[in-house]
């Protein structure tokens, strides 16, 4: 192959890496202006009183160099099926990233980018053993450049995929051979986008409990008087209902800063919420200020888990998170699928996306069997700390036998909700946090399985199964808890089963 | 009932959890003795000493006695064609299948005490988690890594 074309980031880069760099360094030195730069007095030579204004010039200035020399040593070029990258002055580091490897291009315009037309484009491959970044980052590039790399990741495949054909071999094994005809039709189909309510809804009911707990905490104080404070001093009385008035107001005051804040965030960046279908690509773009656009591969999902929020349910609404097998830890390996939609509508835009997703309600319930194991784990710390608050607070303490009926209550709650499924190749899980958890799982994608009992637990022929599924570089677990022992081992079974003769032909079928 | 996976680990293994509760207890024991020391010099009541000797014995006979006899007794494994189940657990019995497609790669290591007794412990990894078998006969933990490793690549699949 001939020396191929060298390309470079666009210079806005230089200033995007100053401002990063500055904005990792800035407490430091916020710190050193302020123990420094206000003095005063007129003692020492001149450049010892203007210490910190230098070292942040020599700073600022020292900042925007290496940022122009990332930006000038900074090369990204296509050759032999591979993107490669070179960079740094000393030591020059090259990264070679094979477009096999390559999982997703993932972009991101930030309020920098905007104005020239440029994206950020990260390049999201396999493995991913850097748990920190992506495998390759190019901060500033133009639209017509991205284009470019997503065009000859396209003609790279297509190379790949001619190749056996050429050479008149028949590869059986040949991935995604069925692809083929699909991709001649070049459809971008959306599925879902949020409309301005529903984006209104997310924003304002995202983090809204602690607002209203402590708007619950001002009107209790109102009622201050009803509890007996009569026994007490006159003076500290008041003090005290003074005192948890002021202290709530401030709660409540705070709370209702963050969460305005935090609305005001979710609203810019799930704005214009749009998740689409392209071949075997899930993109999902969203943003306002900072439009960001992410791929996820059909193939990497590991797991679809829809997620009813009680109090978002009260408005028809729910949530549906994938895992994911590629991208980092955390956030990028969950990934909101659908951060609102109406649950009514749920089964129609999924379907859509997952057709081979049987995507019913899970219809086994654990029995009465295992009902008390949901609270009954929870008397061993809560009797003591009752015991204690009884003695130490006499008659008041009393109070603290109210949690009794409500930690019981919850158990109740979290047994009626749990249930699971088995459909051919596909298992359902329901089990309750807080909000309830719907986990629709391919056997295929489950990395192990476990069933757990205690010692009480296998008294009463009960047991709990716990699934592992891979997200990102860790795991997410889905479980249902205190079943019954014949249903546990039934899941068991049919997950251990499966993979035997026959249906280990049927399962490549389906996996490819 | 399922059946318990058919193969226990090594008897000596049961001598390694016991020195290992040995060398816990030591611990606890010079932290004892460090309290009764200071006791005595503090004029504190006799029966703190009662107290520290009973608690070092009910610990010493937990971690070198039951423990590791419960542990040992409760700890199986199968490696089968298709997949590998483990059993384990003190109080909690938990059982494991992990299928060989899911297998990612498996480890042997070895620390000093394990080596003394020739034994050694192989980790399952998969994609989400990574699973351990303790203290195995060093030549069987060898011969079931290879095993592991040329039944899991038999079964390519994808992520």
């Amino acid at each position: 192959m001939s020396e191929q074309q060298r390309y470079k980031l666009h210079w806005i880069t230089a200033i995007i890496e100053m401002l990063k760099t500055m904005k990792e360094a800035i407490l430091p030195l916020v710190v050193l202006v302020f123990a420094n730069g206000w003095k005063g007095g007129g003692t020492g030579p001149w450049y010892f009183e203007y210490l910190s204004f230098i070292i942040f010039g020599v700073l600022i200035i020292s900042l925007f160099v290496s940022g122009i020399i990332k930006w000038k040593r900074f090369e990204y070029w296509f050759e032999d099926d591979e993107l490669r990258i070179e960079s740094g002055l000393f030591v020059k580091k090259k990264r070679y990233i094979p477009f096999d490897r390559i999982q997703s291009l993932d972009y991101t315009e930030g309020i920098f980018h905007r104005p020239f037309g440029l994206v950020k484009v990260k390049v999201e491959t396999a493995g991913g053993s850097s748990m920190k970044k992506a495998e390759g980052e190019l901060t500033a590039i133009t639209k017509v450049a991205a284009e470019r790399i997503k065009i000859e990741l396209a003609e790279a495949k297509k190379r790949k995929k001619e190749k056996p054909v050429v050479e008149g071999e028949v590869t059986l094994l040949a991935d995604d051979s069925w692809e083929v005809p699909v991709e001649e039709t070049v459809s971008v189909r959306k599925i879902f986008s949020m409309s301005t309510k529903d984006l209104l809804i997310l924003a304002t009911t995202s983090g809204g409990i602690g607002v209203i707990l402590s708007g619950v905490a001002i009107f209790m104080s109102q009622f201050a008087d009803l509890i007996p404070f009569e026994w007490m001093y006159e003076e500290i009385s008041a003090f005290i209902k003074f005192g948890v008035l002021i202290v709530a107001i401030a709660v409540f005051l705070g709370l209702l800063g963050v969460w305005i804040l935090s609305v005001g965030m979710t609203f810019l960046s799930h704005y214009n919420f749009t998740v689409s279908l392209d071949k075997e690509d899930i993109i999902i773009t969203r943003g306002l200020l900072e439009k960001k656009r992410v791929t996820v591969p059909l193939k990497r999902i590991q797991s679809v888990v829809l997620i009813e929020n009680p109090f978002r349910k009260v408005f028809g609404y729910v949530s549906v998170k994938i895992h994911s097998a590629g991208g980092g830890v955390g956030e990028s390996s969950r990934i909101n699928l659908f951060p609102l939609v109406k649950r009514s509508e749920v089964e129609t835009y999924l379907s859509e996306i997952f057709p081979e997703l049987y995507l019913e309600e899970p219809s086994k319930k654990p029995t009465s069997k295992g009902r008390p194991y949901y609270y009954r784990i929870d008397f061993v710390w809560m009797l003591p700390v009752i015991g204690a608050l009884i003695y130490f607070f006499f008659p008041y303490g009393l109070f603290s036998l109210a949690i009794i009926p409500v930690i019981v209550a919850y158990g109740i709650w979290q047994h009626r909700s749990a249930a699971y499924e088995i459909v051919d190749h596909q298992l359902i899980m329901r089990f309750r946090t807080f909000s309830l958890q719907t986990a629709y799982t391919m056997k295929k994608r489950i990395q192990s399985m476990e069933m757990k009992q205690s010692y009480f637990h296998r008294r009463k022929g009960v047991a709990t199964i716990l699934v592992n599924v891979k997200s990102g570089m860790g795991s997410y677990q889905a479980t249902v808890q205190h079943m019954d022992v014949e249903d546990a081992e039934m899941i068991l079974d049919w997950y251990e089963k499966g993979k035997k003769t026959s249906e280990v032909i049927v399962d490549k079928e389906i996996i490819n | 009932m399922r059946s318990q996976p058919a193969n226990r680990i090594s008897k000596k293994g049961l001598k390694v959890w016991r020195l290992y509760g040995l060398i816990q207890t030591i611990i606890l024991a010079v932290l004892a003795i460090g309290g009764g020391v200071l006791t005595y010099f503090l004029e504190g009541p006799w029966w703190i000493y009662a107290v520290e000797t009973v608690f070092l014995l009910i610990i010493g006979y937990l971690l070198i006695i039951l423990f590791p006899k419960v542990r040992w007794m409760r700890w199986r494994y199968e490696v089968r064609d298709s997949e590998i189940e483990l059993q384990h657990g003190i109080f909690i019995v938990k059982r494991t299948l992990i299928p060989m497609v899911r297998v990612q790669h498996v480890d042997t290591s070895q620390g000093p005490i394990l080596r003394k007794y020739g034994l050694a412990e192989i980790s399952i990894s998969t994609a989400a988690t990574v699973h351990t078998i303790p203290a195995l006969i060093m030549a069987e933990a060898d011969e079931l890594r290879g095993r592991i490793s040329v039944l899991a690549r038999v079964a390519e699949d994808d992520v």
